[in-house]
């Protein structure tokens, strides 16, 4: 294998794993304080991918209830996209009030909230087709029109292109990941957080004010989950109502494989299937989709709690 | 809930039944039944499909419908699933009372509900079902969505005449899709019968947004043709990704790609692939100009294929439905001799359609006979917006 | 009754065919195992039955003969057997999400390998398995024994000790280990059992739905299989049940509401199209209100006191 060949399979690899790990990083975050899978956040990623388009002011399409709509606003690019984030990280509120919040005061079976969350899921999917039909969507203007659509990391000879779109989700990601890093290990809040994530009810004893806590996890899991729809859309287009959904499997064998609620692990492991299946020799690429399941289960097998996770007796 | 729901609904809907089995006046429309995918993750396709027919719909009531009677048309949603597509199947045989259907959507679900139709003796028509087998389902089952067959080595040609020097080509499908994995089977013999080399075959799946590892290996074959086999959005990024990676030869697309859908996908990039059609806008005939013209009045763009095909397929069952009327009146028959006889009056047939004249096979009975394929090229405008299918061969 | 029968045969059969898919799934739960592998073993058992009926048993005029539709069902338990143990011996070392995780996993792993192969016919598949009844009716005969053997074996597993010891392995792990109950032996019989079951349940299914590819069984049915459980209630095989049944029908049941008379049409037509809205809604709301589960053993208890007043008052 020439080293180009082998640069070129490395940083796809890292391309292909950074869009697992900025979808998963918002995902983790949620079972890291919660001890939940919330189902709902392919859906809220989907959500937050509309809700910037529609604050560039771009048309929807004719064929759901809001044919034709479009806002009278025209934001730029990167406002659009906090926007959207904020519309996406507020849904991930009112899903907490509606789904989560009323199963954690009564105590019920965790698995419950995989099943209710699973229910929010299906009706917001639907509820978006509804409203504006199925047809795939993209930005308007190329907020990134003036680069060069690729990056050369290669000589000119022998070029090892990557799109420039998706250096730049590996550049978002990791950034988003130090400053969860810098959140969770550095600050008061961060401190709370982790008591809450250990043990609910101590940390209420301890006078922290839990709900507000979980309640700030889903505004920053929402908040994630909206930039990340944004940033996948504008590199393969906004695929219809099941854009996020169709990342939510995959997204939780990254989560799993990094050690579940473990925010580093979210990016290792997403990074870590990125590479195995940019690795997958090409006359077996008919079996690329399995790798990332076979890894999956050789890693549970070998070290049950994940790559990073730490070992904990788990209560189900 | 649902049960205590279902009793007083079943109630109401059983009188419905048994009205609906006395009503037999002349002047009633006659209920033709489209079960397409208007939920789940084929819904794109299955939207086009509803929008194809409701046009038909008006356009044909509008020049006197049946021979002077009005034709309704019941939708059901048919899911993106064998089992929904199937209730779906069953709902408007035995509760609408339907004549016959259009749809499902997906060539799996007409293998699962195809055979509830010949049971219950009601033509249906596969309106986008291409795989292999869908007549052999049996008696009463048709489509007006030819298979690739012709068309595939004719786009291949097509590229050939605008570069001379093809040799090594590399072909791309979507392997979890029965649709694709049909067609690639067409174009990689077309590939061998042309003398051309195949020099890697790549699958993904019709889920897949990144395609990065494919282009990858593609790029490393050094094909000077890449032929994909794939649905709208996949399809579209797989050619943006090829395109935005640098790969500057000639891309063929199949059936998939013959929709403006993909332009919001691949833009400016969309321009050049030269697509394969079992329907063309540019085709000139009274019926495609008038279908055209009022699809293009509501969506503002030029009609997919899947619109066009739902369209043929309404406008087929009306077409054999009143000549069927001619011959013995049909406001006459019961419902069960009906939906016979309009089977027999559908393969005999022939009709003049947006997708150019067609008619069926006797055997395998109700395989489409299109006399028009085509082979477009894509040309974009410059803002990469909208886009024009050129014809090519 | 006939007109009913006729548009909701099929319907009728997918219900009592989802309830014995929920029982497949609820067995390993009963050991406190979230696995989510039953529709691994459906699609094999579908695999098993479309290709001894379409490939070996060459396609003859008729009906197709019932006693082979047994034979095949009989092949898919043992074959889901067997793989259950090579597949459960090693996944059952890991507990809660993990395991469900792994069980994906493997789901996932036997939908690409079936993409793959040419025995199995790729995404189109395998189509025109043969009939063995004249009605789809008619497959209650074959789908009501199944789902009352497994509801006996059910009921009589929660009273025995085996399946005293599956709940106390459920409820602490550690201390049922310490009383002597065998994690390994218990988990890997529950897991087994509960892949046999779907494996009979997907022969059956190739025939009923007249073909079988590789979206049979796959990551969305192991969802549903979940919502069965937990909706219907996790500590009664009756829950499960339930939940399989009603969750089945409840789509339909809002096609079936669009389409009576009298209603506004914008009523219709949401139902109509927004049928699938009203279907999440109402699994988060059941969740809301029901967060033991529509069937609880409490429950069970009360409805029998009750029967039992009633019938000392007579």
């Amino acid at each position: 294998m020439s080293s180009s060949l082998l640069l070129q399979q490395v940083l796809n690899g890292l391309a292909i794993g950074s869009v697992y790990a900025i979808f998963a990083l918002g995902y983790t975050l949620i079972f890291s304080i919660l001890r939940i899978i919330n189902f709902t956040h392919g859906a809220i990623f989907t959500l937050g991918a509309y809700a910037t388009y529609a604050l560039t002011g771009a048309r929807f399409g004719f064929n759901g209830l809001l044919a034709n709509a479009a806002l009278p606003l025209h934001l730029p690019f990167v406002l659009a996209l906090i926007g959207g984030a904020l519309f996406a990280a507020v849904s991930g509120v009112i899903v907490e009030r509606l789904a989560f919040r009323p199963l954690r005061t009564r105590g019920s079976d965790p698995l419950l909230t995989l099943v209710s969350s699973l229910g929010v899921a299906v009706a917001l999917v639907n509820v978006i087709q509804y409203l504006f039909g199925a047809e795939a969507y993209s930005y308007p203007a190329d907020p990134f029109g003036q680069l060069p659509s690729a990056m050369n990391f290669g000589t000119s000879t022998e070029p090892v292109l990557v799109r420039t779109v998706q250096v730049i989700i590996f550049g978002v990601s990791m950034v988003v990941l130090a400053l969860l890093t810098v959140l969770m290990n550095a600050t008061r809040t961060g401190k709370a957080l982790r008591a809450v994530a250990e043990d609910t009810v101590t940390a209420s004893l301890l006078g922290i004010n839990t709900d507000r806590l979980i309640l700030l996890t889903f505004v920053i899991s929402g908040f994630l989950g909206g930039v990340s729809g944004t940033l996948i859309g504008l590199s393969v287009g906004i695929a219809g109502p099941y854009f996020g959904i169709a990342f939510g499997l995959k997204g939780l064998a990254v989560i799993v494989l990094g050690g579940l609620g473990d925010i580093p692990g979210a990016v290792v492991g997403g990074l870590l299937i990125g590479l195995a299946e940019s690795f997958v020799p090409a006359q077996y690429i008919a079996y690329r989709e399995a790798v990332p399941f076979a890894l999956l289960f050789v890693v549970l097998l070998l070290r049950p709690q994940g790559l990073l996770g730490r070992a904990v007796v788990q209560k189900v | 809930m649902s049960r205590r729901l279902a009793s007083p609904v079943t109630i109401v809907s059983l009188i419905a039944v048994l009205c609906g089995a006395l009503v037999g006046h002349a002047a009633d429309p006659i209920p033709i039944g489209v079960s397409v995918a208007q939920t789940g993750p084929v819904a794109l396709a299955g939207q086009e499909q509803v929008l194809g027919a409701q046009i038909a719909e008006e356009y044909f009531n509008k020049r006197g419908g049946v021979n002077g009677r009005p034709f309704k048309l019941i939708f059901q949603d048919a899911g993106s699933d064998e089992a929904t597509a199937i209730n779906a199947y069953q709902n408007q045989i035995n509760v609408a009372k339907v004549v016959a259907i259009i749809g499902p959507s997906l060539s799996q679900q007409m293998f699962a509900a195809g055979p509830f139709a010949v049971r219950a003796k009601l033509p249906v028509l596969g309106i986008s079902t291409t795989a292999k087998g869908i007549p052999q389902v049996g008696e009463f089952v048709s489509r007006v969505s030819a298979p690739v067959a012709i068309v595939a080595p004719n786009a291949i040609k097509a590229a050939m005449d605008i570069n001379k020097n093809i040799k090594r080509v590399v072909v791309l499908y979507a392997q979890n899709d029965a649709f694709s994995k049909s067609e690639t089977e067409t174009f990689q013999q077309a590939v061998k019968d042309l003398h051309l080399e195949l020099v890697t075959v790549q699958t993904f799946q019709t889920t897949d947004t990144d395609f990065t590892a494919q282009v990858t290996n593609t790029l490393n074959a050094k094909p000077d043709l890449v032929i994909i086999s794939g649905l709208q959005v996949d399809g579209a990024n797989l050619v943006k990704q090829l395109r935005e990676l640098a790969y500057k030869g000639l891309i063929v697309g199949g059936n998939g790609l013959n929709t403006t859908n993909i332009i919001p996908i691949c833009k400016a990039l969309c321009d050049g692939i030269l697509v394969a059609q079992a329907y063309s806008p540019e085709y000139k005939s009274k019926i495609n100009d008038d279908f055209k013209g009022i699809y293009k009045d509501r969506q503002k763009k030029d009609p997919p294929q899947f619109s066009a095909q739902a369209f043929t397929g309404v406008q087929v069952f009306v077409e054999a439905l009143g000549a069927l009327d001619k011959k013995s009146p049909i406001a006459k028959m019961d419902l069960a001799a009906l939906r016979v006889e309009l089977n027999k009056q559908l393969i005999a047939g022939t009709y003049d359609t947006p997708l150019g004249e067609i008619s069926f096979k006797a055997s395998p009975g109700g395989e489409i006979v299109q006399k028009q394929s085509y082979v477009a090229q894509i040309k974009m405008d410059p803002g990469g917006t909208s886009g024009k299918w050129v014809y090519v061969k | 009754m006939p007109a009913f029968l006729a548009a909701y045969d099929f319907l009728l059969v997918s219900m009592v065919l989802a309830a014995v898919l929920a029982l497949s799934l609820y067995l390993p739960l009963m050991a406190g195992q979230l696995s989510l592998a039953s529709p691994g073993f459906y699609a094999l058992g579908g695999y098993i039955a479309a290709i001894i009926s379409t490939k070996v048993f060459p396609p003859a005029a008729g009906l197709y003969p019932v006693p082979l539709v047994l034979l095949e069902m009989a092949v898919a338990a043992v074959a889901s057997g067997v793989l259950g143990v090579i597949v459960g011996v090693p996944a059952l070392r890991l507990r809660g999400i993990f395991l469900a995780l792994a069980t994906i996993a493997f789901v996932e792993i036997l939908r690409v390998i079936s993409l793959n192969l040419d025995v199995t016919g790729g995404a189109i598949g395998i189509f025109g398995v043969p009939q063995p009844f004249a009605s789809q009716i008619h497959y209650m005969s074959l789908a009501i024994p199944l789902l009352v053997l497994c509801m006996l074996f059910a009921a009589r597993l929660e009273r025995s000790r085996t399946g005293r010891a599956l709940v106390a392995l459920r409820e602490d792990e550690l201390a049922a280990d310490a009383m002597g109950v065998n994690p390994t032996r218990y988990k890997v019989l529950a897991f087994t059992v509960g892949a046999m079951i779907a494996g009979v349940v997907g022969a059956l299914s190739a025939h009923f739905i007249n073909t079988w590819n590789s979206r049979q069984g796959t990551f969305d049915t192991g969802v549903s299989l979940m919502a069965f459980v937990l909706i219907g209630g996790s500590r009664t095989f009756v829950g499960p049940v339930v939940g399989g049944l009603v969750l089945t029908a409840l789509p339909e049941a809002l096609r079936g509401i669009a389409d009576v008379g009298g209603l506004p049409g914008w009523l219709a037509q949401f139902l109509r199209d927004g049928r699938l809205i009203i279907f999440g809604v109402m699994i988060a709301l059941g969740t809301v209100f029901f967060p033991h589960g529509l069937i609880t053993p409490a429950l069970l208890e009360r409805l029998g006191r009750g029967r039992r007043h009633r019938v000392e008052a007579a």
